[in-house]
């Protein structure tokens, strides 16, 4: 962890990415764009990334938040090994969302795989913003409460 | 209501100020004091895409102010400037080619999906390439594992292609194939299944998308950088015009910029300076203007906003017009005549209540045949927001066009909304528009120069954003995603999924076939294509001679990376 000043004051940092070979990028322009504007940090990682390679820039950028988007029927393979990357690497606090294109019955494998929301195509930005911001809420309440 | 109208009809007899004096009086007089009294629903009206305002009532004062002249700006069908379209006869003659987009699978997986597709009335197919194979890697690949054959058809070798062309060719109108980043691979794969089906190449019509620089501006499925890139698509272009006269050997895929959220105006201007790009590369080349013109191919979509769409079609004909008579001194009337293939949108489509999506595709698709379709016309399927295409959506969705085509009477005149006001002045500006914007791309250098400094990618990031603001605050209505909304919807739609197993057999059998075939030959004909790529020399003829050894895919587009090198934009270049 790096040395925070109160993390109250912390903006939620939130690393986007594009696995492997799904390189559809309006839906993650237009999430970036929104999340910059409610005062987020927003770091891309770059289309055509491995599980490996966005885990691993999860860790050294220290994000909180990992966003995810898949456009093509890739999701059910490279989401859970990410999430599984993350666990094994000791990142398991981050928050995993994903979104674009996934059919309502691959939801709960992806739940499983430690995905907590996947927003499907047409969700509104605003509601994006305001998951994040209220897990972040929680998020910083549970830490000042350990401090 | 109809009266004042009436009065403005007869206008035309009188001087020019006449109708100006008239229209405010009406305005004045008759409008102002209803609206004071019964509010208009929208401040202001807008159009959909361009934000322009929309006048309540547009009449021939618009037309004089734009300075509109018949001869001018509409000539006849068949006739420079073609804003009334290319063909002499309109669609009375002949209909567009109706086709659609289908690609998944393994080879055999795709030949069976394409004889249903034919089997359904459908003259024409799009080969779709899923991601692997047009980011330029082999199925067993490991960065590409759970992409194998999803978003299109799987393709290693030519042993795929030999498995796809298992088809009824006699009822093939043509077949567009999309592979932009690896083209002279992909072109090589087609040239040698064709020869080794027997199939004769004069028989039917092949379009390579070839559309390189699209990719680099919004698609992604880009390899090598731009420059090269370029050369490449030029490569091929050149062979095609030399080797098979009869294919078309690049597409400008307008249709990928208006997904991204290209305004109309941007979508000309940006295709425009596309296309001149790969026409100056290829004139380099020794070829002239009146030879390689006409091969110019472009799709273009039409989203909901009826007028902008059927505007933007008319526009983008004039445009093309212009730009090769004046720009190039084209003579030929085929130089001079844009060869376009339309498509109502997928972006219009919503995953909500996806049966309103087949309401949608009605009116675009209507659209776009009032715009004047074009040679072709593609059709996307209702349930394409939710999951990829499922057999019942292929059938209604090849039954969309014919309905057009045959029961609303939209084909049985040519240009029926010309001289509407509202839709000549608005074809009139969007022209005047995109002819501003070619000149300021034109400035920065041309499209090449503008994709490299980013310039269309955060333009078309910027309207991402824009565009769907208006739709989550309100300003553009939208049937089930912000107006008319169920609150528990139900998914009624089936879903198309290909299965793992095939993804495995896919990557089995690119492995058996390199240890069977002869790896020395192989291994001389890609040095073969590193030498062609590092000389400047054409790159089909080399990639020909090693897809017919079965080179695999990836191993081709390494070769080239070799030479080449990887484009590897960061976000001010991706627009995110």
């Amino acid at each position: 962890m790096k040395a925070v000043s109160p993390v109250s004051v912390r903006p939620l940092r939130v690393l986007l990415a594009k696995l492997g070979m799904d390189t559809h990028t309006v839906g993650i322009t237009v999430v970036a764009h929104a999340l910059r504007e409610a005062g987020m940090e927003v770091i891309f990682t770059g289309l055509k990334q491995t599980p490996e390679a966005v885990a691993s820039a999860a860790i050294q950028e220290d994000v909180d938040v990992v966003g995810i988007s898949s456009l093509s029927a890739g999701h059910t393979r490279s989401l859970p090994r990410l999430a599984r990357l993350l666990r094994e690497q000791g990142s398991g606090e981050k928050l995993l969302v994903a979104g674009g294109v996934i059919p309502q019955e691959d939801l709960p494998l992806l739940h499983e795989a430690g995905f907590a929301r996947i927003f499907t195509m047409g969700t509104d930005t605003r509601e994006i913003v305001a998951y994040l911001r209220e897990w972040w809420a929680q998020r910083l309440a549970a830490e000042a409460h350990k401090q | 209501m109809s009266r004042p109208v009436d009065r403005i009809a007869v206008v035309p007899q009188g001087p020019p100020a006449r109708a100006t004096d008239e229209a405010q009086r009406w305005d004045r007089e008759t409008r102002t004091p209803f609206v004071a009294a019964h509010p208009e629903r929208r401040q202001p009206f807008l159009t959909q895409a361009l934000k322009w305002p929309i006048q309540p009532l547009y009449t021939p004062a618009d037309l004089e102010a734009a300075g509109f002249d018949y001869r001018q700006d509409l000539g006849f069908p068949g006739e420079y400037p073609f804003t009334r379209g290319t063909q002499p006869n309109g669609h009375r003659s002949d209909l567009w080619t109706m086709s659609q987009v289908t690609g998944f699978g393994k080879g055999e997986d795709w030949a069976k999906r394409a004889r249903y597709m034919l089997d359904q009335g459908l003259q024409g197919l799009i080969l779709e390439h899923d991601l692997p194979t047009t980011n330029g890697y082999d199925s067993d690949h490991p960065l590409v594992e759970g992409e194998v054959g999803r978003a299109g058809m799987a393709l290693d070798s030519l042993e795929d292609l030999e498995r796809a062309f298992d088809l009824p060719f006699e009822k093939l109108r043509y077949l567009m194939s999309v592979c932009n980043a690896p083209q002279p691979v992909n072109l090589a794969m087609i040239i040698a299944a064709l020869e080794k089906k027997g199939v004769d190449p004069r028989r039917f019509v092949l379009h390579i998308v070839n559309g390189i620089l699209i990719e680099y501006t919004c698609v992604g499925r880009y390899i090598y950088p731009p420059v090269h890139g370029l050369r490449i698509a030029t490569d091929c272009i050149e062979y095609l015009i030399r080797n098979h006269p009869n294919w078309a050997p690049i597409s400008i895929i307008s249709a990928q910029l208006q997904p991204a959220k290209a305004n109309p105006v941007q979508e000309i201007a940006f295709s425009m300076a596309i296309a001149m790009a790969y026409l100056d590369a290829t004139l380099a080349r020794g070829l002239d203007i009146d030879t390689v013109a006409p091969y110019f191919h472009f799709v273009i979509n039409v989203d909901m906003d009826f007028f902008e769409g059927i505007c933007k079609l008319r526009a983008y004909r004039k445009v093309w017009a212009q730009l090769m008579k004046e720009r190039y001194g084209a003579s030929r009337p085929a130089a001079l005549k844009i060869r376009m293939m339309t498509s109502p949108t997928t972006i219009a489509l919503t995953l909500q209540q996806p049966l309103n999506n087949i309401g949608r595709l009605a009116i675009m698709a209507t659209a776009c045949a009032l715009g004047g379709a074009g040679e072709a016309m593609t059709t996307p399927l209702h349930d394409e927001a939710h999951a990829l295409p499922a057999e019942e959506a292929i059938r209604v969705g090849a039954a969309l066009q014919h309905i057009v085509a045959h029961e609303t009477g939209v084909a049985d005149t040519i240009d029926p909304l010309a001289g509407s006001y509202y839709v000549e002045t608005l074809t009139k500006r969007i022209e005047s528009a995109a002819h501003a914007e070619i000149v300021k791309i034109m400035q920065m250098g041309g499209a090449l120069a503008a994709i490299e400094s980013g310039y269309f990618q955060r333009a078309l990031g910027r309207e991402q954003y824009e565009r769907n603001k208006d739709v989550e605050e309100g300003r553009r209505k939208w049937v089930g995603v912000n107006h008319l909304v169920a609150p528990e919807q139900k998914r009624q739609i089936e879903i198309f999924r290909a299965d793992n197993r095939m993804e495995e057999e896919q990557v089995a059998r690119v492995r058996a076939l390199r240890a069977r075939r002869d790896n020395a030959a192989v291994a001389a004909a890609l040095e073969a294509v590193r030498a062609a790529a590092r000389s400047g020399a054409n790159l089909v003829p080399p990639c020909l001679a090693a897809v017919k050894l079965y080179a695999t895919h990836g191993e081709l587009c390494d070769a080239m990376r070799d030479v080449f090198g990887v484009h590897t934009p960061d976000s001010q270049l991706t627009g995110v």
